[in-house]
């Protein structure tokens, strides 16, 4: 049973904010690579409050742990940089929203009555959907990486998307695995909730658009742990591609079930499968040949990728993935855009700044239209045999028969 | 006490109107917050706590309360206040969902029932698109009302705060009269409740859509708070919430359950600062409180608040409830006001013709191929004091339980003056004026002795609950009736002085004597007696046997189950005799006591029982 | 056909999870009429000590099961003390009791393992078997397995062995109980101690099917009360038949068109059942109340 919680916690990871001298020798971004001034002379010391909103606890809790690492490393960054930033000083807040749309209710008010300039969260589109009208009516900008379009239907000025909506993550795959691929024995399972539930919807769009119908279409509760009744079902069709939509946990069940049922199809999936939490739970031999689309797909991209890796290894004694990477871009959109301000900022002009904002960082191009979409682009990367995401030259390696 | 209770409440509402101006922003959020769940916890703790109904479905009502205003309120474009009271409809019938397998089980089994249609109350907003699936609905209105910006938690506090008060205020209209009464009396025993004129199923239902159209507030007022509601805001989570604070409040106290709603929000707030342990602090609070102070919160403030009362020299306790100590009572006090003691005349007019008032024809009762009555036939005539007797086992009690309706026979049937009221439900044979007590008494084990004579005394019907919301006067108009109608009823039992303790602290002759006192409450015209004297002592006994004679006097038929046979022949007209289900003989008392098969049959396993019985 | 008996096959599986559940929930209520909501977070505690055994300290995965299970035993014993003003008492008291009891536990579990949770892997090589066109995946075997020889075994102790025949008089009746010189409340600690020990196998064994992680008794716990409430509650058949046929409702739903609504129709479908039998499919065994 999960529990409501008011209120924020902070991590046992304190390792970084001792060591918060972090000096990362990264060109993190044309943003913040032109808009460094020259002058020696610092202006006053300013705080720039960030609450960081997200699961810390509960099924979730790695997002939140992601979110926290990625955010704080780019805010050690700044926060060591004073002459490339204004001297603006990044100070992050945690709070633990349980995954809980209620609790984030509660806590966007207590961020709204505080002095909190930026909230970053949370990765659940209902949590980010709760804590919107609160935010917006209180001119606080929010970055979030929930990925529900209705966060863009609702999109009211102050929120940004620092991932793409699963329309774009679909597409990306729908082209490579059909298009290119030619593959059409395709079965869905997807979970019902709001990150499952757009899945559903954006891929179904990217079949139909092309003419083809899955050859399965099972839908199971996010609690399900056990899916052999809907993957048997999977099982009879025989496809050749197997798409999930559903969170890290499940999806690794859900294929180590469909292995256990003799299940062969690749599995295609969108951010989730970039996860080394997926890998684990699944087993390696499981889910090698698994074709991912994301924004993020290598630590060994490029020498940005490559820096970010190092810190991030030496922060915190792991390697980063995806929502870290993206966490570390949304901490320096905001910096890039306070920039933009010369350091001097209200909720109305952060936000409009944002806005304007054209930001090149480890997970892509980012320019933010009206309704906060920032990032329009993902790739694909196939799943090695040793866990790690490789772009595919043309062909993909498929598990052994 | 009532000068003193006025001004503590007009302080209380004074200190609750100034409190916003003395807190932040957020702080008073946090108030809002903790209103909501007053609303919700009063609702609980009336079918939980007072009608004892194992509600886990408060938290679905909640839902469907936010719910129905978010879905009227963003596709029909009807506004806040037109969607209102359609939310309350919604909860309320969310409710009586909930609430009808509560006709079949109840406890645990009703718990777990009620858990599972909430879970599936939860997976289908998750899954319809009305609902907004797994999103959820964004953009709800608030409230709106001229001159006042409801986007303002203070504003919204005072919106919210005119709500609670009334609220509590109804609620503890209902809860302090007729419908309370009856909550608690099925709650504490609703065999004895159905026998007493109850509608248990109805006021079950009753309970749980109470419940539901309050949850149905509360959800509306959230959904207008916080202007967004999806699936995973109605939980489990919530609903142990909500479980814990009416507990931790204190089951039988609405101010117990506002209480405990208040502190509950406000120490999980507190316990941010516990971080990581915030939940080992939560969980262990809740088993603590539910170990050392059962009665919650509550039961804490009133014995804090009598102990201070007897240090500052106050002889009496807020509760109105005595106990023996602080009374004296000698003996079934019956002997003395024997005399004057005259039940009213009955309400149904006694049939004065020869023809029998109750027929039992051919009856027959089998439990699962066990025959406990056979082909039973008795008629019982107008103004007789009629006996069965029988050894243990021979069907006494069965045949009273298929009189009163408790079970339909499995062939045969029971006739009240020509109409068959076999099969139907107990309360509605105690509406036709039969009136019963039970071998083991069986009083309100909450209620006083007053209490108890008011809820079979209570003629009013379930369908008059409209006057609660719309004239509350008259509501209280017939409280003092039928207070007065109980006491007076009381008098005639030489039962006055006890009339304000709990039956349960009486001894266990009084005892009797107020089980027969609320079963004649009602001005039945019949009565059935289900082994009266079993634990008298014989001083006692002879009071019981002038009662039961005045009652008939009066003009109300008895039927007496009895062991003690020198009670039977020098009361009962007529006997008969069952032996393993079926009538081994029926007359006169003394051609009874010289039919032979009767005493080699009853005698010798009735020594047999004797000896059993001084072994166990 | 296949289908059918496909589907049959995975609620079978799932359902004899929920059967060692509903066993524990049926042998501390028979025993001491104590309801423990907490039971699902005992079975947390069991699934995490299982993984750290099997996975952290490298032991055989029967070791790490038998182990695990030996501890929850004795916390069992420690648990029942902290509860036994519940038991017999009030509903109410013992709901929020042992719900709170479960908070507290899965607020410690967190302290321990931390709030992410962990991913066992199979013990055994999990090469699906094809039997007549269905499915089985040997571990799914190996767990009908061992809950078969659970079951056997507790059967064994409660009719056969003098401190299990104790037990059983106990939850018959109390007061006779008493009278001929049983201890009760060691009886009370000896079932606790068996609930929490079948709580930590259904932990142990589900651990490889799903991820460990604090929050997972909740769900398999209300799932395995609700299999002891619809076979008999207290009923030791009675519960292994729930569990059965819960299990196997759950994954009917699940393998039907209506995938999504799996909880309204498995839920629903139990309140029928409940309505109809009030007191389960085998009926109901009480304990005689003091």
């Amino acid at each position: 049973m999960r529990t409501i919680r008011f209120g924020h916690r902070s991590r046992r990871r304190r390792a970084l904010a001792a060591g918060s001298a972090v000096v990362l020798s990264l060109a993190v971004g044309t943003g913040v690579g032109t808009a460094q001034p020259k002058a020696t002379k610092l202006p006053p010391a300013k705080t720039f409050n960030v609450a960081l909103i997200g699961s810390d606890s509960g099924t979730n809790a790695d997002l939140g742990t992601w979110d926290y690492q990625g955010t704080t490393l780019a805010a050690a960054y700044i926060n060591s940089h004073p002459s490339a930033f204004h001297n603006v000083h990044i100070k992050i807040t945690k709070f633990d929203d349980q995954g809980d749309p209620t609790t984030a209710a509660n806590l966007a008010q207590e961020v709204a009555s505080g002095h909190y300039d930026l909230v970053y969260g949370s990765s659940l589109s209902t949590d980010t959907l709760a804590m919107m009208p609160v935010l917006s009516a209180a001119h606080i900008p929010e970055v979030t990486s929930g990925q529900s379009n209705a966060i863009l239907a609702q999109g009211d000025g102050y929120v940004f998307l620092n991932s793409a909506p699963s329309s774009i993550y679909d597409a990306t795959l729908a082209k490579y695995a059909f298009d290119k691929l030619g593959d059409s024995r395709v079965a869905m399972l997807t979970n019902n909730d709001s990150y499952g539930a757009s899945e559903h919807t954006a891929m179904l769009a990217n079949l139909t658009a092309r003419g083809l119908t899955p050859t399965d279409d099972e839908v199971v509760v996010p609690t399900a742990t056990d899916m052999t009744g809907a993957l048997s079902l999977i099982a009879k069709a025989n496809p050749k591609v197997l798409f999930l939509g559903m969170e890290e946990v499940q999806s690794g069940l859900a294929v180590k079930q469909a292995r256990a049922l003799g299940i062969k199809a690749v599995i295609l999936e969108g951010a989730p499968a970039a996860t080394p939490i997926y890998v684990q739970t699944a087993g390696l031999s499981n889910v090698v040949g698994t074709i991912v689309s994301s924004p993020y797909l290598s630590n060994t991209l490029n020498a940005q990728t490559k820096a970010f890796a190092a810190a991030y290894m030496k922060a915190f004694g792991v390697a980063p993935e995806l929502h870290g990477a993206k966490a570390y871009d949304g901490m320096m959109i905001v910096a890039t855009a306070l920039n933009m301000l010369k350091g001097k900022w209200t909720g109305p002009t952060l936000a409009a700044a944002m806005h304007r904002v054209k930001y090149t960082g480890l997970t892509g191009k980012f320019v933010f239209d009206s309704r906060g979409l920032g990032l329009h682009a993902t790739q694909i990367a196939v799943i090695n045999n040793k866990g790690a995401l490789v772009i595919p030259k043309n062909a993909v390696s498929r598990p052994s028969k | 006490m009532t000068v003193r209770r006025g001004v503590a409440h007009l302080a209380l509402l004074a200190a609750l109107l100034a409190l916003p101006s003395m807190l932040g922003s957020f702080s008073v959020y946090i108030l809002d917050l903790a209103l909501v769940y007053v609303i919700l916890s009063l609702g609980l703790s009336m079918a939980l706590g007072y009608a004892g109904q194992v509600n886990l479905a408060q938290a679905a009502c909640f839902g469907m309360g936010s719910y129905t205003l978010a879905i009227l309120t963003l596709k029909t474009g009807i506004g806040y206040w037109g969607a209102f009271p359609l939310s309350i409809v919604g909860g309320g019938l969310l409710g009586l969902v909930v609430a009808i397998p509560s006709l079949r089980v109840q406890s645990h089994y009703l718990g777990i029932v009620t858990l599972g249609l909430a879970l599936s109350f939860t997976a289908i907003l998750t899954n319809w698109p009305l609902t907004g699936a797994a999103i959820g609905l964004p953009g709800i209105p608030g409230p709106t009302f001229p001159g006042a910006n409801f986007a303002d938690s203070s504003a919204y506090y005072y919106l919210l705060l005119v709500v609670v008060v009334v609220l509590f205020a109804l609620a503890t209209l209902m809860m302090t009269t007729s419908v309370g009464r009856r909550f608690k009396a099925l709650r504490d025993d609703s065999v004895a409740a159905a026998h007493s004129g109850v509608e248990v199923p109805l006021y079950r239902i009753i309970a749980f859509v109470l419940a539901g159209a309050y949850a149905g507030v509360a959800g509306a007022l959230y959904a207008g708070m916080v202007h967004y509601v999806s699936p995973d805001t109605y939980s489990l989570t919530i609903m142990f919430l909500l479980l814990a604070m009416v507990i931790m409040g204190g089951r039988d106290s609405l101010y117990g359950a506002a209480l405990g709603a208040v502190v509950l929000i406000i120490v999980r707030q507190e316990f941010v600062s516990l971080q990581q342990y915030e939940q080992v602090g939560y969980g262990s609070l809740i088993v603590l409180m539910v170990v050392f102070a059962p009665s919650g919160l509550a039961g804490l403030v009133t014995s804090a608040w009598t102990r201070l009362l007897k240090l500052a020299g106050t002889a009496h306790g807020p509760s109105r409830i005595r106990t023996l100590a602080e009374g004296s009572v000698d003996g079934l006090g019956v002997d003395a006001r024997a005399a004057a003691l005259a039940p009213a005349p009955v309400a149904h007019a006694p049939v004065t013709d020869g023809a029998p008032i109750l027929r039992i024809v051919d009856v027959t009762k089998r439990f699962r191929g066990l025959v406990a009555l056979d082909r039973v036939t008795i008629d019982l005539f107008p103004g007789t004091i009629h006996g069965i007797v029988g050894p243990n086992g021979s069907g006494k009690t069965t045949l009273f339980n298929i009189i009163t309706g408790v079970y339909a026979p499995s062939a045969g049937s029971v006739q009240l003056r020509g109409t068959r009221v076999s099969g139907r439900r107990a309360y509605r044979v105690a509406r036709q004026g039969v009136a019963r007590t039970f071998q083991g008494v069986r009083l309100f084990h909450s209620l006083t002795v007053r209490e108890n004579v008011m809820v079979a005394l209570d003629a009013s019907r379930p369908r008059s609950i409209w006057r609660y919301a719309l004239a509350p006067w008259l509501v209280l108009v017939a409280e003092r009736e039928l207070r007065r109608g109980a006491d007076r009823h009381l008098a005639r039992y030489g039962l006055a002085s006890v009339a304000d303790f709990l039956g349960t602290n009486l001894p266990y002759g009084q005892q009797r004597l107020v089980e027969i006192a609320r079963a004649m409450a009602a001005r039945p015209s019949i009565l059935l007696l289900d082994e009266p004297a079993a634990g008298l002592n014989s001083h006692e006994m002879r009071d019981l046997a002038g009662l039961i004679r005045h009652i008939r006097q009066a003009g109300t038929t008895v039927l007496l189950i009895e062991h003690n046979m020198g009670l039977v022949m020098s009361l009962c007209e007529r006997v008969t005799v069952l032996a393993s289900g079926s009538v081994l003989a029926d007359g006169k008392p003394d051609a009874i006591a010289r039919d032979p098969r009767v005493i080699e049959a009853y005698l010798g396993v009735s020594a047999e029982s004797a000896i059993e019985k001084s072994f166990a | 056909m296949t289908q059918f008996l496909q589907t049959a096959v995975g609620g079978l599986s799932i359902g004899t999870v929920y059967a060692l559940v509903a066993l524990g929930f049926s042998i501390v209520f028979r025993t001491m009429g104590l309801v423990n909501f907490g039971h699902g977070d005992i079975l947390m505690v069991g699934a995490f000590l299982t993984a750290t055994f099997f996975t952290s300290w490298h032991l055989p995965f029967p070791v790490a099961i038998v182990l695990a299970v030996m501890v929850a035993a004795v916390m069992g014993f420690g648990f029942e003390r902290i509860l036994r003003p519940l038991e017999r008492s009030d509903l109410n008291l013992m709901l929020i009791g042992t719900i709170g009891f479960g908070i507290a536990l899965e607020g410690v579990a967190q302290l321990i393992w931390g709030s992410i949770g962990t991913a066992v892997p199979t013990p055994i090589a999990n090469t699906p078997l094809h039997v007549g066109g269905v499915i089985i995946s040997p571990y799914d075997l190996l767990v009908l397995a061992a809950a078969t020889f659970v079951m056997a075994a507790l059967y064994v102790f409660l009719n056969r062995t003098k401190a299990g025949i104790a037990m059983q008089a106990a939850a018959m009746d109390y007061d006779a109980a008493t009278a001929v010189g049983i201890n009760v409340s060691r009886c009370n600690g000896r079932a606790f101690a068996i609930g929490a020990g079948l709580a930590a196998i259904a932990g142990g064994l589900v651990g490889p099917l799903v991820y460990v992680q604090v929050s997972m008794g909740s769900s398999i716990g209300i799932r395995g009360f609700a299999a002891a409430i619809l076979g008999g509650f207290g009923n030791i058949p009675g519960a292994i038949v729930g569990g059965l046929v819960f299990g196997l409702i759950e994954e009917f739903a699940q393998g039907s068109s209506y995938g999504a609504y799996t909880d309204v129709i498995t839920f629903v479908a139990f309140t029928l059942v409940i309505m109809i039998r009030p007191t389960g499919l085998l009926g109901e065994q009480t304990v005689a109340r003091p």
